[in-house]
């Protein structure tokens, strides 16, 4: 089989993948997003570009991306089910890939309550993994959700979340298996900070026969500091981050903090890469983007 | 139950200010048992527009009544003297019976007392939670008899978002995540195989989605 | 405008929380409802006690573990910080409304409840609902 992008491709010649991320700006400007750009080109595979993420109004993740496109970036384009009912989905997709953009993840979204406009109407006309199957029947049969047969299908490499740091932990796998019958290609996970509970999370993925089924790259967010870590923990839904992670980073003077997040990072991307059933580190350096390089080259992935 | 709470007391004031006579028509069936619209408050409303007016130095002639259900045009007759009588009717049923009201009744003004919030049950004395959204097409035997349409955030079919921890959902530490509890229900029935199934997108048109909606008994028209 | 010279107020108690003294009610002109329990506090009573022109409720109930009917004071209470939020929402100052555990044993603590009410409705004036048509 062809393979489907640059990341698809990496990925299928079984080395180890990097992907970034991209907040688009909350206003028009090109600048920052090429100023993101010039941090991240050169060090990743591929960049997640967010939609509306934490349902705070941002630049749409199809313009973002295209601009990466424009500039030789290969964006994932991350699209939610919060916003859009099935048939702004669709239009979406299929203009997108004629923007150049060949990755998707394809998520539920938060929930607009935590985010800018909390008065607003949620759409959640389908679900993430009704989204999975749609993006693959729209690839492979070349047909809408009608049935209707596209002049160009969108020969979009689906990705997926997963959380294996979300309750209930037995139905994580069930669930991710869903998600990889639904047609998802690639999963990209939820930062990892709980190293046991991943471990045992891929030891039960990998009994249930889906590591070969489905790339999986392991995501991290390097901690700038003890407040970070803790606010994560606190504030972020299905945020998991261990008592010793939080004492370590507490432990260490205030202006070494982001050094010892950077530490803290490298190591779970050295575990990841000789883990058995991971494929790939996603890096998810929350406006922080110069952080992505350093990482790169001190965890050897460049 | 169709669930509802009063609106704020200077809202209603304001509603039935232009009006010298009002009716405040109580319903004795849903809004009775959330304690919105039944007897007791009507009574409570009708003094309490009686102070606010008598400090405002207005006068205004307050009738009360409770019929056993707004909805149903054989109980609404029962009003028909009292509404006569009076300017404007303030009817503290739900959002049907305002509106059979307002149909009966075609030349009165029929004001709304109540916020009208959702199809429930009172789950533990003084708590009232929602429980079905009338999607027309009910899903329940597959999710244990706990609705995903209405009770998890998201709508999500397919199982639990990443954000559901400690049985919670994301949104508010005071909701029970909807996929925690069908799937803690479906594990004691021996069901839980009823999740591996893909379930495809939902056919939303049976649903408000589809424009308002109308029931046919044909057996029943005369 | 009229403005009664006494302070009313109107008095509901169970009957453990109260009994009459003498030179209780002086300054003031009171009117008591008896209720068989202070579970029966019920909103509607309590506003239309105002309604007919006290300007001041108090709520006397016995204590939360002497109440003979469990959780009698307790639903109590929350019917007054019901009706206290209401008169706030409509001008009418919910301090005018207040409940208090009391035994009848006690006719000083009833004293003084009743000599700080009338202290209060110097601040906060006569019921503001009476003024213009009684
Ligand atoms: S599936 Fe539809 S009909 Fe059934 S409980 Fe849920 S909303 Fe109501
Ligand atoms: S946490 Fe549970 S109930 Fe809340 S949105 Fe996620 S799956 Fe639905």
């Amino acid at each position: 089989m062809k393979t489907l992008s640059r990341l698809h491709e990496k990925l299928s010649n079984g080395e180890f993948a990097v992907t970034g991320e991209c907040g688009p700006p909350r206003g028009s400007s090109k600048e920052v997003i090429q100023k993101k750009i010039k941090l991240l080109n050169g060090f990743v595979d591929a960049v997640n570009v967010t939609d509306n993420q934490t349902a705070i109004v941002r630049m749409s993740s199809i313009a973002a991306s295209a601009h990466l496109v424009a500039q030789g970036l290969e964006p994932v384009m991350q699209m939610v089910v919060r916003d859009r009912n099935r048939i702004a989905i669709q239009s979406d997709i299929l203009g997108a890939y004629s923007l150049g953009i060949k990755n998707i993840l394809c998520l539920s979204g938060d929930h607009q309550k935590f985010g800018s406009q909390p008065d607003a109407m949620n759409v959640f006309d389908i679900d993430s993994i009704n989204l999975v199957r749609t993006v693959k029947d729209m690839r492979d049969k070349g047909k809408d959700m009608s049935g209707f047969d596209l002049d160009v299908a969108p020969r979009m490499f689906i990705g997926a979340a997963a959380n294996p740091f979300a309750d209930p932990f037995e139905y994580r796998v069930i669930r991710l298996a869903k998600k990889i019958d639904a047609g998802a290609d690639f999963i990209q996970t939820q930062c990892i900070y709980n190293m046991d509970r991943f471990r045992e999370w891929i030891r039960q993925a990998a009994d249930e026969g889906l590591a070969d089924k489905v790339y999986i790259l392991g995501g991290v967010t390097p901690l700038k500091s003890a407040g970070m870590a803790r606010y994560m923990n606190n504030k972020v839904a299905g945020m998991d981050i261990p008592e010793e992670i939080i004492k370590r980073m507490d432990g260490i003077d205030k202006k070494n903090q982001a050094d010892e997040g950077i530490k803290i990072c490298l190591e779970t991307i050295q575990e990841l890469k000789e883990m058995d059933g991971v494929h790939g580190v996603h890096i998810m350096a929350i406006e922080w983007e110069e952080a992505v390089g350093l990482i790169v080259e001190q965890a050897g992935l460049k | 139950m169709i669930t509802a709470s009063q609106k704020p007391i200077n809202e209603i004031a304001e509603l039935v200010e232009p009006y010298k006579k009002v009716l405040i028509l109580g319903c004795g069936t849903c809004v009775k048992t959330c304690f919105a619209g039944g007897e007791d408050e009507v009574a409570v409303l009708a003094s309490v527009l009686r102070l606010k007016f008598k400090k405002m130095a207005r006068s205004i002639e307050i009738e009360e009544l409770t019929i056993e259900r707004q909805c149903e045009n054989e109980f609404i007759q029962e009003a028909s003297s009292g509404v006569d009588r009076n300017d404007a009717i303030l009817s503290l049923a739900c959002g049907a019976g305002v509106q059979a009201m307002a149909k009966r009744f075609a030349k009165k003004v029929v004001l709304p007392g109540v916020n009208t919030s959702f199809i429930g049950i009172q789950e533990s004395p003084g708590i009232f939670t929602e429980e079905c959204s009338g999607c027309g097409n009910c899903g329940l035997a597959t999710f244990g008899g706990i609705c995903p349409v209405t009770r998890c955030s998201k709508k999500l079919l397919n199982g639990p978002c990443g954000g559901s921890q400690k049985g919670l959902c994301e949104i508010d530490p005071d909701t029970p995540c909807a996929w925690h509890l069908i799937i803690e229900r479906l594990t004691t029935l021996g069901q839980l195989d009823n999740l591996k199934t893909y379930i495809p997108p939902k056919n939303w048109n049976t649903s408000l989605s589809g424009g308002p909606r109308k029931l046919i008994r044909e057996d029943h028209i005369i | 405008m009229k403005i009664h010279n006494k302070p009313k107020l109107t008095l509901f108690h169970c009957l453990n929380s109260f009994k009459e003294t003498a030179s209780m009610f002086d300054g003031c002109e009171v009117k008591t409802v008896k209720m068989a329990c202070s579970s029966m506090t019920k909103d509607v009573h309590l506003l239309r006690a105002f309604e007919s022109g006290a300007d001041a409720v108090l709520v006397l109930v016995c204590r939360e573990k002497a109440c003979r009917y469990a959780e009698g004071s307790i639903r109590a209470e929350k019917r007054v910080n019901y009706v206290k939020t209401i008169l706030d929402d409509i001008g009418m100052d919910g301090k005018r409304l207040n409940i208090f555990n009391t035994s009848s044993k006690d006719s000083g603590s009833i004293n003084d409840i009743i000599k700080k009410t009338l202290l209060e409705l110097e601040i906060i004036g006569p019921n503001p609902a009476l003024n213009h048509f009684n």
